[in-house]
């Protein structure tokens, strides 16, 4: 049922496209986006410096390379996808061969005028390839066999070099944005309980390979695993993140300390507190209020992307779509979990909120691609 | 599943029949096929999205739950600075063999600014100044009003001096917590336990770490909070250090030397009782060291494990154990001495001229050189680096003082007949008192091997035998009758059977050969003799006495005089009662009064 096959009665052109772009997820977006740029304002101490300004301009960049993906018809997204992969999977490779090293992983591949996370673009790339895949395969073929096994394939290679960089997080967002994809063509339930069983096997290889030379993770991430399990057992050591993350949402109460009043992270107790920890800010400042609130834009993202994704009769687009969705609901869930302790600490930004300049890029332009989908679409 | 057919027979049939365009009909179930399509493939979608907002609303609600369970949790107010100094004061005692504290932790402030927080800098910095005179107001001003936002003052202060600050009143002055370790006995076994300083630090806290001795060795020991501040005890006894330390500044200063060691050691366990290098200095302001000084002259400088040095005759005990061991003679074989004995362009000389020939007895009562050489060409290169290598003489011992490791034992790079021959009587190989220490219980205390330790060791495991019961007993006699009638006359303590034996080798000169007018003095003695318990050695470097015409500055007028005096002292200390010592012949005078 791909595109062509519909008979386009009415697709906006020109100017025209503005009218028809998916206004409200626009808006949700712009909301979150502030919430962060109160919270970056207040980390610095009430000052636009040097946080909230730079993530401000950013985002406003951001969002204009969404309206520039948006007006971009998406059949033409569609024929790109392959290209965009492979770009993706060659710079994947390259940053193991002469990428720079941050943090103990090797994650960036300097550019001269920015640092690239190739990383970050495989995270739509992987959604986009695979849409693409299941639009062009015939439904008849998809539970076959050999036609699941490419779609795994593409997900696995990237997967694999982004474990060995070493990124836990990005890789758990690639494999299961991934999965959803396939999840979301229709193929067959037995397939996913095999991959459920074999990542359970991958989990138990990972610990048993513990202590022997050829361990997949590196002790630091041994250790965040093992502080999630028991992070009262060293406090002020690897549980230190979550430990002061769960005084500050204790401390926020329902309504918070107010704007500007929290003590934990302004007074440094919480790490990171401008970037994957700003959650506690937020739960500080504005209690459980605000920090719910948060979550409830985040789930009107999600419910109008749906819908946007359940109305597109195409079906590339609404694949595309929910698979892109599905990325940002883990970006945030695994954030949140990770700052309340429900999750290890795997270095996940808060999507729009933290602070930074590339995970933000990423969100806006998967959403450029949710747009043209939704402004293009079929009628 | 069963199909409707795109093309059904009978109904195209009828349809043409009645001329209809049959391929209405094609079309039609075609449309029907892609729209049933169609609808599996929404039912299927729907399914599908179920499921995904089933998960979502999972996710959703657990982090909701947990934030609302955080939110109404109450708020706890910040605990690292409570928690984190909890963590530094964790550092264990170290207590001597009694269990009398040898090093502790103390309470204590660092001071610190933040000039951006002070109300006055002028005032305060003139005061501070009062406080503590070694700061100069300017430096201290131009801190204040300065860029910076935070600055150290002071690392340690008392609790009056943070009286005094506190005073001031200014709120730019403040208060860290400081653990600091704490040497309350001063000087008292200084090189045995080393020192300690601060690591990484930061206001709330800092971490003390072990820079020297024990305290550098144990560093993880005696921070492991698993080990919930169990003491380190060491074999260390408090009184017996004192003594020695006493006796040795005494013996060093009337001998003219300008340093001194001595080891004290259980002959059976190896337990270090008591163990000095003087120069010393205080723990607790451990200086630091000059890189101008000489290393021997520094006073961090451990003489007792990390000197090495020719040893002299204290080595013959070693030669003639082995060749009674070997059983290449008795003790009463005669061996010839005249002089001087030439091998090669080498000569070697005794002291004194000691006749013809000398029983094996006499050549070490005498410390007759040429006696010890012969033996040794008798003995052989070979067994003689064996049986010194099973004493623990070619290698650093593994005591467990920090600095032990360096007293790395100097030995010929090319171990010849010559070098066994001078080895034989202790020139040519250099070593450190604690290695003559061991290696002597090691011969005396019935035969088999023990390793220097520091830890107090109750219950010893027994070492594998390095010479007979017999050769030790016999050893033991010997060193009795050196200073019954030998070089070591000074040394007798009247009931406590002390046996010895004298070394003093010339010192190396740095621009080569020796010195003629500096030695090195060392006694080496056990005692009681009959029943050994302890093995001491006492150096001497650069001893001289005085008091007759010419100095005198053998081992027997300098260390053996010393020596005796310690054991004269510490002997009761240890709990070892004065004994009347088994004569010849006493046997026979209490069989005749008893038969009356």
């Amino acid at each position: 049922m791909s595109y062509l096959e519909y008979n386009i009665k009415h697709v906006p052109t020109g100017l025209r496209k503005v009218l028809h772009v998916n206004w409200p997820l626009v808006l949700l977006m712009i909301a979150i986006a502030s919430f962060g740029f109160l919270m970056l304002y207040s980390v610095a101490g009430g000052s636009f410096d040097p946080w909230a300004s730079a993530q401000m301009k950013r985002f406003a960049m951001g969002l204009g390379l969404m309206f520039f993906i948006g007006f971009v018809p998406i059949y033409l997204w569609r024929n790109l996808s392959p290209l965009f992969y492979i770009v993706s999977l060659v710079l994947l490779v390259l940053v193991e061969l002469v990428g720079e090293t941050g943090m103990g992983a090797q994650r960036w591949l300097n550019l001269g005028f920015m640092r690239l996370q190739p990383s970050e673009l495989m995270k739509i790339a992987l959604v986009l390839v695979l849409a693409a895949y299941y639009d062009w395969l015939d439904n008849e073929r998809r539970s076959k066999l050999l036609w699941v096994l490419i779609p795994v394939l593409l997900i696995v290679i990237p997967s694999f070099l982004v474990l060995r960089q070493p990124d836990l997080g990005t890789t758990l967002l690639l494999m299961i944005g991934g999965a959803s994809v396939i999840f979301f063509a229709g193929v067959h339930w037995m397939y996913f309980a095999g991959v459920i069983s074999a990542g359970i096997a991958t989990v138990a290889g990972v610990f048993l390979s513990r202590g022997t030379p050829y361990q997949f993770l590196k002790d630091y991430q041994y250790r965040r695993i093992d502080t999630f399990l028991d992070p009262s057992a060293d406090p002020l050591g690897a549980g230190y993140h979550i430990t002061q993350a769960k005084i500050a949402l204790g401390s926020g109460g329902w309504t918070g300390r107010g704007f500007m009043q929290g003590t934990q992270t302004r007074l440094n107790f919480v790490p990171e507190k401008h970037t994957d920890f700003i959650f506690t800010t937020l739960a500080e400042e504005f209690g459980f209020v605000g920090a719910a609130s948060l979550l409830a834009l985040y789930a009107g993202v999600l419910i109008f992307a749906f819908a946007s994704a359940f109305k597109n009769k195409d079906r590339f687009s609404s694949l595309m779509i929910m698979g892109l969705a599905v990325t940002f609901f883990l970006y945030f869930a695994v954030n949140m979990s990770m700052v309340m302790g429900l999750a290890p600490v795997v270095g996940v930004p808060l999507p729009l909120v933290s602070y930074g300049g590339s995970a933000m890029l990423v969100i806006l332009i998967s959403f450029g691609f949710v747009q043209s989908a939704h402004i293009h679409r079929p009628r | 599943m069963s199909r409707v057919p795109l093309r059904p027979l009978a109904r195209i049939l009828s349809a043409r029949q009645k001329g209809e365009d049959h391929k209405a009909i094609e079309n039609e179930n075609i449309h029907q096929r892609m729209l049933a399509a169609r609808g599996r493939q929404r039912q299927m979608a729907e399914g599908r999205l179920l499921i995904a907002s089933i998960c979502f609303a999972v996710a959703f609600s657990a982090v909701g739950v947990k934030m609302f369970a955080l939110s109404s949790t109450e708020p706890r107010e910040p605990r690292t600075a409570s928690s984190a100094s909890k963590i530094y004061a964790q550092r264990a005692n170290i207590v001597d063999r009694n269990g009398r504290i040898l090093a502790t932790n103390l309470s204590t402030y660092s001071l610190y600014a933040q000039p951006h927080l002070m109300t006055d800098p002028e005032n305060s910095a003139v005061e501070l100044a009062t406080i503590f005179p070694d700061l100069g107001v300017e430096d201290l001003l131009e801190d204040f009003t300065g860029k910076r936002k935070f600055l150290w003052i002071k690392k340690k202060i008392s609790p009056e001096q943070k009286q005094r600050v506190h005073d001031i009143g200014d709120p730019g002055l403040l208060f860290g917590p400081r653990e600091m370790r704490l040497y309350p006995n001063g000087k008292l076994a200084a090189h045995v336990l080393g020192g300690a300083g601060f690591g990484r630090e930061d206001v709330h806290s800092a971490e003390v770490i072990g820079n020297a001795g024990v305290e550098r060795t144990f560093d993880a020991f005696l921070r492991d909070p698993a080990q919930e501040n169990a003491p380190l005890e060491l074999a260390i006894d408090l009184s017996v250090q004192d003594t020695a330390e006493r006796v040795l500044y005494g013996g060093m200063k009337l001998m003219n030397a300008k340093a001194a060691s001595s080891v004290l050691m259980d002959v059976k366990t190896g337990e270090i009782i008591s163990l000095v290098s003087l120069p010393d200095f205080d723990p607790n302001t451990r200086p630091n060291p000059k890189a101008t000084l000489d290393a021997a002259d520094n006073p961090l400088f451990n003489r007792a494990v990390q000197g090495v040095y020719e040893l002299g005759s204290t080595f013959k005990l070693f030669t003639i154990a082995q060749a009674l061991e070997l059983g290449l003679m008795n003790k009463n074989t005669m061996i010839p001495t005249r002089g001087p004995l030439v091998w090669g362009k080498f000569k070697i000389r005794d002291f004194h001229d000691y006749g013809a020939k000398l029983s094996v007895t006499d050549v070490l009562v005498k410390s007759s050189n040429i006696g010890t050489a012969k033996i040794a060409i008798d003995i052989g290169v070979k067994r003689q680096k064996e049986f010194l290598d099973s004493l623990g003489l070619l290698t650093a011992t593994p005591l467990e003082i920090s600095e032990a490791a360096g007293g790395r034992p100097q030995l010929p790079p090319n171990w010849s007949e010559l070098s066994a021959m001078t080895i034989s009587y202790g020139h040519g190989i250099a070593n450190s008192p604690v290695h003559l220490a061991a290696a002597y219980s090691s011969i005396l205390n019935g035969g088999y091997k023990v390793e220097p330790t520091i830890l107090k060791n109750p219950n010893p495991e027994r070492g594998e035998r390095v010479v007979s019961e017999q050769v030790s007993a016999t050893m033991r006699d010997l060193l009795r009758q050196v200073v019954v009638r030998g070089t070591a006359s000074f040394g007798e303590v009247a009931g406590y059977e002390v046996g010895g034996k004298t070394g003093t080798a010339d010192k190396p000169n740095p621009q080569g050969g020796y010195y003629e007018d500096k030695v090195i003095a060392t006694f080496a003695s056990v005692f009681p003799a009959s029943n050994p318990r302890y093995v001491l050695i006492v150096t001497l470097d650069e001893p001289s006495e005085n008091s007759g015409a010419k100095p005198r500055r053998t081992a027997g007028w300098t260390a053996v005089p010393v020596a005796a005096e310690m054991i004269r002292r510490i002997a009761p200390l240890v709990g070892l009662r004065p004994v009347i010592e088994p004569g010849p012949g006493f046997g026979i005078v209490q069989a005749k009064g008893s038969s009356q």
